[in-house]
């Protein structure tokens, strides 16, 4: 697109990532429901008309909350994900590929069957406490605290770590209960059931993790010009390190306390967002969040028109998008 | 000193196999089982119906991966090389729940068949991948687990779409072998009656391809066709494990690796010692699934990735060709 003027370009970018994820949002509100909707019903919803039909109140109690918080969930897995490849210079690395989603969805199982302190505190910690202890050992079992970090050695250890919390979660379900079906479906990454009242756990912790991010964006620019380079130009690595890391379990933690481990998005997202606005963190960070928003958005879309009227986990929507990518990103990588 | 090894292996397969005829949800001492075995009695549809041919889908179904991890590795010598990490267990898998779920009529010698073409075909992605961009082997290993990953979300996603009980549910997510019987025994135990020799005919042929493939050709062995067979020898145990039991994880990877240890690198005793390693695991795995909460069950594939997962990471730690 080099005939392209470059603010122009940049321009139509921005814009196609605002529209989709407007026309997703609203394509999420009314679509695919069992009762009918109708782009008028959106209209008056939004104009405050008619706010006692039962289709207002459908779109205010059911679809809003739902549609909001998949906008949040995509926007921080997009920015967890973003910031995890700037934190360990790993083009396959993400909260999902490194286990923190899996540690996160089995500590949250851990509490659900009544396992010692956790079952009396809120989700959120839970799972944040779950993110960290999975974190903290797929980093150190991967080597990423040596002298000469192997990509590969990381991503396989996030591997293997995955593979032991799933086998956990999936010991205590059945251990503790018969009905463990909603839960499969809520390990699979779902966004169905969701109230008003996930969302205010949902949106405070992301603002937080949101505002780390960006204020964390300056130092990992320089950290993507080497430890060494970087270090020289007078950056604290180990307080890059912290912030970065609070930022990724504040942002996992919150959305695999509402929607279970919904996986791909963090790996997927930060790629294409590169290659649409470069790699510059202060512009890549606001893409990846709008694009993983609307990658969420209309994969919940999908999810519900595939097998309509049941509910698809949209985390499976996404492992069928992202593995294949996933593969071709294997392959191709040079670094290993 | 090898055969003592062997002695001692299928000994404790032999004590442990009478202990899971007498542990369960129903108490029942070991006398009580030889004499049910012997005679019948009121244990017998427990014993002869419910325990013995799940114990001998265990033996079998752990014989059979393990086979199929060595024969992979014997190929492919990487220490990562396994059914399982390269896709070919999900695939069987995926071929198998699809016909399970899209058409339940269908006869059930079907089944190992369609699990069969799913696992040519995960095995035959993974080829074409090898075949074009030619990776080290550890970028091999993450290819297929990505590959493998694939395939198990299309389980999942066919498991959503068609409710059904979640133990069933988890034969297919993680590998179990609650609710299966006699009707399934001859389907494996056929497959291992075939291979098992067919394997014995491959070993030496396989210690040659390890002098390298000019040696081996200068004494006689065709290195491409050997790999071939054996692969697809290892394709078809693989699916048919999993046609039986679902994708029980990490046996075809840590059967071979202990046997190495125990017996070194001669093929004859590492197919022996790896078919009755595989056995073992699965034949515990089930007991301790079946024992530690009668009578809930845990899935078999569940406690093998508790241990296999731990050796995975440790395997990581030590490997040394970055």
């Amino acid at each position: 697109m080099t005939h392209m003027p470059y603010f122009f370009r940049n321009a139509l970018i921005w814009l196609f990532l605002i529209s989709a994820l407007i026309i997703g949002f609203a394509v999420s509100l009314i679509a695919w429901s069992t009762f009918p909707l109708h782009i008028e019903h959106l209209q008056q919803y939004f104009l405050f008309e008619n706010q006692n039909s039962i289709e207002q109140q459908i779109l205010s109690t059911i679809r809003t909350p739902r549609a909001l918080a998949g906008v949040v969930i995509g926007m921080n897995l997009a920015v967890a994900g973003v910031l995890m490849q700037g934190l360990t210079r790993n083009a396959l690395a993400s909260p999902s590929v490194l286990g923190i989603n899996a540690g996160a969805a089995c500590a949250i199982a851990l509490s659900s069957v009544g396992f010692a302190v956790l079952s009396d505190l809120p989700s959120i910690m839970v799972a944040a406490i779950g993110g960290i202890v999975s974190g903290a050992l797929v980093m150190f079992l991967g080597g990423f605290l040596s002298t000469r970090p192997h990509p590969l050695k990381l991503i396989l250890a996030g591997i293997a770590i995955n593979a032991l919390f799933i086998g956990i979660t999936r010991a205590c379900l059945i251990l503790a209960d018969d009905t463990a079906f909603s839960v499969i479906n809520w390990l699979a990454g779902s966004l169905s059931n969701l109230d008003w009242q996930h969302w205010h756990n949902l949106w405070p912790a992301s603002v937080i993790g949101w505002v780390l991010a960006m204020y964390i964006a300056r130092s990992l620019n320089l950290l993507t010009l080497g430890n060494d380079t970087a270090v020289g130009l007078g950056l604290n690595i180990s307080m890059t390190r912290y912030i970065t890391c609070a930022a990724i379990v504040l942002l996992t933690a919150s959305s695999v306390a509402i929607a279970g481990p919904i996986g791909f998005v963090g790996m997927l997202v930060p790629h294409i967002a590169k290659r649409l606005v470069g790699h510059n963190f202060f512009v890549l960070l606001p893409a990846s969040a709008l694009l993983g928003a609307a990658l969420i958005v209309w994969a919940d879309v999908l999810s519900r028109a595939i097998a309509f009227p049941a509910e698809t986990p949209v985390g499976i929507i996404t492992a069928l998008i992202g593995t294949p990518c996933f593969v071709l990103l294997a392959i191709k990588s040079k670094s290993f | 000193m090898s055969h003592l090894k062997i002695s001692l292996l299928i000994g404790s397969l032999v004590l442990i196999a009478l202990a899971s005829l007498a542990i369960g949800a129903a108490d029942i001492t070991v006398g009580q089982v030889i004499y049910t075995l012997s005679d019948g009695g009121q244990f017998d549809f427990i014993i002869n119906q419910y325990r013995l041919p799940r114990l001998l889908l265990a033996i079998g179904v752990g014989a059979g991966l393990g086979l199929s991890g060595i024969l992979v590795q014997g190929v492919i010598r990487t220490p990562l090389a396994s059914p399982d990490l390269m896709g070919i267990s999900a695939g069987a898998g995926l071929a198998a729940t699809s016909l399970l779920l899209l058409y339940p009529d269908a006869p059930l010698y079907m089944l190992p068949i369609c699990a069969l073409l799913g696992g040519l075909s995960a095995a035959a992605i993974i080829f074409l991948i090898v075949f074009k961009s030619n990776p080290t082997p550890i970028k091999l290993a993450l290819i297929g687990i990505a590959i493998s990953a694939f395939l198990s979300s299309g389980i999942d996603f066919l498991m959503v779409l068609n409710p059904i009980e979640i133990n069933t549910a988890m034969v297919w997510l993680t590998g179990s072998l609650w609710g299966r019987n006699w009707q399934q025994v001859p389907y494996i135990w056929g497959a291992l009656a075939v291979m098992l020799p067919f394997s014995f005919w491959l070993a030496w042929r396989l210690d040659i391809l390890g002098l390298g493939d000019e040696s081996a050709t200068s004494l006689g062995v065709t290195p491409s066709k050997i790999q071939f067979m054996a692969l697809l020898s290892a394709v078809i145990l693989a699916s048919i494990s999993v046609s039986v039991c679902g994708t029980i994880s990490f046996v075809g990877l840590l059967a071979p690796h202990l046997a190495r240890m125990l017996f070194g690198h001669n093929h004859k005793l590492l197919i022996v010692g790896s078919a009755l390693l595989g056995a073992l695991m699965v034949l515990i795995s089930d007991l301790i699934a079946r024992g530690a909460q009668p009578p809930v069950e845990l899935p078999a594939g569940v406690l093998t990735s508790l241990i296999g997962a731990p050796y995975f990471i440790f395997l990581l730690r030590r490997y040394k060709g970055w």
